[in-house]
């Protein structure tokens, strides 16, 4: 006798057209939004006041409203290079957490020549040694995880989470430590603070009237550009996604793969590192929360967007409004702190990731005519 | 596909872009006919930056902004008028985005309650477009002329007032022995001058006893916090634990081990009804309203109004909270006596002279220089302070700084005690 259908199954399905999948993504953010009105109402705060000081970062009546737009990009373009650098491994199926390790790495090494070298390069050439800095000394801390993964089978996981660690202890220790060869401590104060870059370190920034467009925007999508060729038009893009789907068919198919592991991993690490290296030049300082979160919530606009580059793009723009948003709507409300940009956030990728859910998986229930013919 | 979506974003982008440049000028315009009627009530509005949350319900945070609103309470400003900024980092970026945030809601005065927000409230300064806006910053040493200051308290002199409940009942307990759970020691001033003035305060009547120092390395940690006490108390048998953190865990602690202990920030006796001898308290309305009725009525002359702000005793702006029934006989009275003593200025704590209190409750002044655990004389019969200059190994005692200049007393605030005085241990 066959065994008796489930009452309910969960069928893979294939059959679902673009199109239908942009709709119901957009859906699931307006139920998310719809979700934190309903909550925003519940404590007596306005939504609709709320949410048009979000989504346009506070810009109307502000006669800064330039200054905003600045600082949306301070945000968007370290998250927007994590993300991105995120996917690579994750298209691997190699568990990358360790972005907030590997941006410290590159904001501390691209700090150094800041401020060891700054007063004596001209400042393309600083900027270019932080740049590669930043990201070569990043990239090797993630080699690192990677070539123990080869070698020796550990758990990447557990490797870049506890890396993370490391790195952001030595960047404390570094901002809390006074002492004659901590060059990374402003002379002039007594209390221990970060010191300021040297000029020829700052970050480029293009004016255009009172708006000042900082050019790592301009890298950023650049990079966005590129790695979305890498990933889909490329041998090595090609290898990584064969890897990710299985390691076996990939070594059969006679690929190197531990070699490809390697590579990925370091490509992405230098990523996030030469994030960092941004991060600092624009700020022209360090700080011990200069991550921002990002290697954390790159791991969610990764997953968000499916790993697709072009999807990134859009979704670290959403999560940037949405943060930089959240940030000025609520000074006007006692009721609420910026935590809320976490709960708006925590909702959306609960409804992304159901919509995701149903676009790919379909549920059956146990027809009753099936029944009967089994039990004949 | 791609392509599209981002042309699609960039026109987005220029769009937003042109409205941005629109909403400049129509503001512009708008914010002069405000200019008139700025010292009207209802146009004023305060910003504010804060390292944790705004809904905080104990802490520094929340002593911030229980005097921020209470003092524009006290003015009659509508809660409207308060725009917050919170749980922001020590990061320069993130600091910078968040004034600017504040100054495109129009604030006129912004607090910044962190130390770390030092650079970025000094370059928000001096940038041409926030010239109308006052600046405000806790803890920090840095200032301008026209549109910055700094601001804290003497906290070491309620410090002081503290350590001699301790000390009392310290002697009377006859135990030697006090705890004292601090954030950080001698790495900043703020806290080892809070340690010295205590430990000044305990041996003002209890000349034999030792303030021994458990450092946590964070300024609040409850669970930290709390094994630090239990330490003491299993380490060192102490008798009264006196607090430079955040949280009251070390009140607690002492109030479930029954012995003593002395609060911080503010009064702690309900987290330790049976231990509290009396808290060492910061009253933050008081400079809140200073700065914000001066910067309505006089924003061009806020710097000669108000300037750097180091109120004590004497404005209020630190004390101590009543004291409980749980102190030693006599307490009361001799700590008001010294009070009066340093609201009048007729002493104070970090000075040549030091106060030697009988157990009938006799206040003689000795005039004699505050040595250290090795010796070396750190403040001088003169009242002259020395501080420690140079790196590990040839760091000395010295009474200026590298460029000549004195410590003088406001060093105590500004940050370059880093020694403990006698009698007081680490570990």
């Amino acid at each position: 006798m066959k065994t008796k259908q489930p009452f309910v199954r969960i069928v893979r399905r294939t059959d679902f057209p673009l199109w239908a999948m942009i709709i119901i993504n957009i859906a699931a953010v307006l139920v998310a939004v719809g979700i934190g009105a309903i909550l925003l109402a519940a404590i007596k705060v306005d939504p609709f006041v709320y949410y048009k000081d979000m989504f346009t970062i506070g810009t109307i009546d502000n006669r800064f409203a330039y200054k905003n737009f600045e600082g949306l990009i301070e945000f968007f373009v370290p998250l927007l290079i994590t993300s991105l650098a995120l996917a690579l491994t994750f298209k691997m199926k190699f568990w990358n957490i360790g972005g907030e390790g590997q941006f410290i790495m590159g904001a501390i090494s691209s700090a150094t020549v800041a401020l060891l070298l700054g007063n004596s390069l001209p400042s393309w050439l600083t900027l270019i040694m932080m740049a590669v800095c930043g990201a070569v000394s990043a990239g090797i801390y993630g080699l690192v995880v990677a070539f123990f993964k080869v070698k020796w089978g550990t758990n990447e996981t557990l490797m870049t989470l506890m890396l993370n660690y490391i790195a952001l202890y030595a960047l404390k220790y570094f901002g809390e430590t006074q002492a004659g060869w901590n060059f990374f401590l402003s002379g002039e104060s007594v209390r221990p603070v970060f010191a300021t870059f040297p000029e020829s370190a700052w970050m480029y920034t293009i004016k255009i009237g009172k708006f000042s467009l900082n050019i790592t925007l301009v890298i950023a999508i650049l990079l966005c550009a590129l790695i979305y060729i890498y990933m889909k038009k490329t041998k090595h893009g090609y290898e990584i996604s064969v890897v990710g789907d299985s390691q076996s068919t990939a070594k059969y198919a006679g690929m190197k793969v531990g070699r490809i592991v390697m590579r990925t991993m370091f490509l992405s690490a230098a990523l996030i590192g030469l994030a960092g290296t941004f991060y600092v030049s624009t700020a022209h300082s360090l700080s011990t929360s200069v991550t921002n979160n990002v290697g954390w919530t790159g791991i969610i606009v990764a997953w968000l967007s499916r790993l697709n580059p072009v999807m990134i793009l859009v979704t670290s723009l959403l999560i940037s409004v949405l943060r930089v948003g959240c940030q000025t709507a609520a000074t006007n409300f006692p009721v609420i702190d910026s935590n809320f940009a976490d709960l708006l956030q925590g909702i959306i990728l609960f409804t992304v990731l159901m919509a995701d859910f149903l676009t790919r998986f379909k549920i059956v229930f146990r027809k009753n005519t099936e029944k009967e013919v089994e039990d004949k | 596909m791609s392509r599209k979506i981002i042309a699609l974003l960039l026109a987005v982008f220029m769009c937003l872009g042109v409205f941005a440049g629109c909403n400049n000028q129509t503001n512009q315009n708008s914010d002069k006919t405000n200019d008139g009627a700025q010292n009207t009530d209802s146009s004023f509005k305060v910003g504010a930056i804060y390292i944790t949350s705004q809904n905080d319900t104990a802490g520094y945070t929340f002593a911030h902004h229980y005097g921020i609103t209470t003092a524009m309470k006290n003015i009659g400003l509508s809660e409207d008028n308060l725009f917050i900024v919170d749980n922001i980092p020590e990061d320069k970026t993130q600091v910078s985005n968040a004034i600017d945030t504040l100054a495109g809601k129009g604030c006129n005065i912004i607090f910044g309650i962190s130390f770390g927000y030092i650079d970025a409230f000094a370059e928000a300064a001096e940038k041409e477009e926030y010239k109308d806006i006052i600046f405000s910053h806790a803890t920090g040493y840095k200032s301008n002329e026209t549109n910055f200051n700094n601001y804290f308290g003497r906290i070491y002199q309620a410090r002081y007032l503290t350590g001699i409940a301790a000390g009392l009942k310290a002697l009377e307990l006859q135990n030697p022995s006090i705890g004292y759970v601090a954030a950080y020691g001698t790495e900043y001033a703020e806290t080892c001058s809070g340690i010295n003035a205590f430990a000044l305060g305990v041996q003002a009547v209890y000349p034999e006893a030792v303030v021994h120092v458990n450092k946590i390395s964070t300024w609040g940690d409850e669970t930290k916090e709390r094994q630090a006490a239990e330490a003491l108390i299993d380490t060192y048998n102490c008798c009264v634990i006196a607090q430079h953190c955040d949280s009251a865990q070390p009140q607690k602690v002492a109030e479930e081990r029954k012995i003593f202990s002395c609060g911080y920030n503010s009064d702690m006796t309900k987290e330790s009804p049976n231990a509290q001898l009396t808290s060492a308290i910061w009253n933050w309305p008081v400079y809140y309203q200073t700065a914000i009725e001066a910067a309505m009525n006089d924003p061009e002359n806020f710097m000669e109004n108000v300037g750097i702000y180091y109120g004590g005793l004497k404005e209020n702006f630190v004390g101590i909270s009543p004291v409980t029934d749980n102190c030693a006989e006599g307490t009361k009275e001799i700590i008001e006596k010294v009070s009066d003593m340093i609201i009048s200025g007729e002493w104070d704590v970090f000075t040549g002279t030091k106060l030697s209190i009988s157990e009938t409750g006799e206040i003689t002044k000795v005039t004699a220089a505050t040595l250290d655990n090795t010796d070396s004389t750190v403040i001088a019969e003169d009242g002259t302070m020395y501080c420690y200059v140079g790196e590990d190994e040839d760091r000395a005692l010295s009474a200026s700084d590298a460029s000549g200049i004195a410590f003088e007393h406001d060093a105590v605030i500004k940050g370059s005690m880093n020694y403990y005085v006698k009698g007081v241990v680490e570990g």
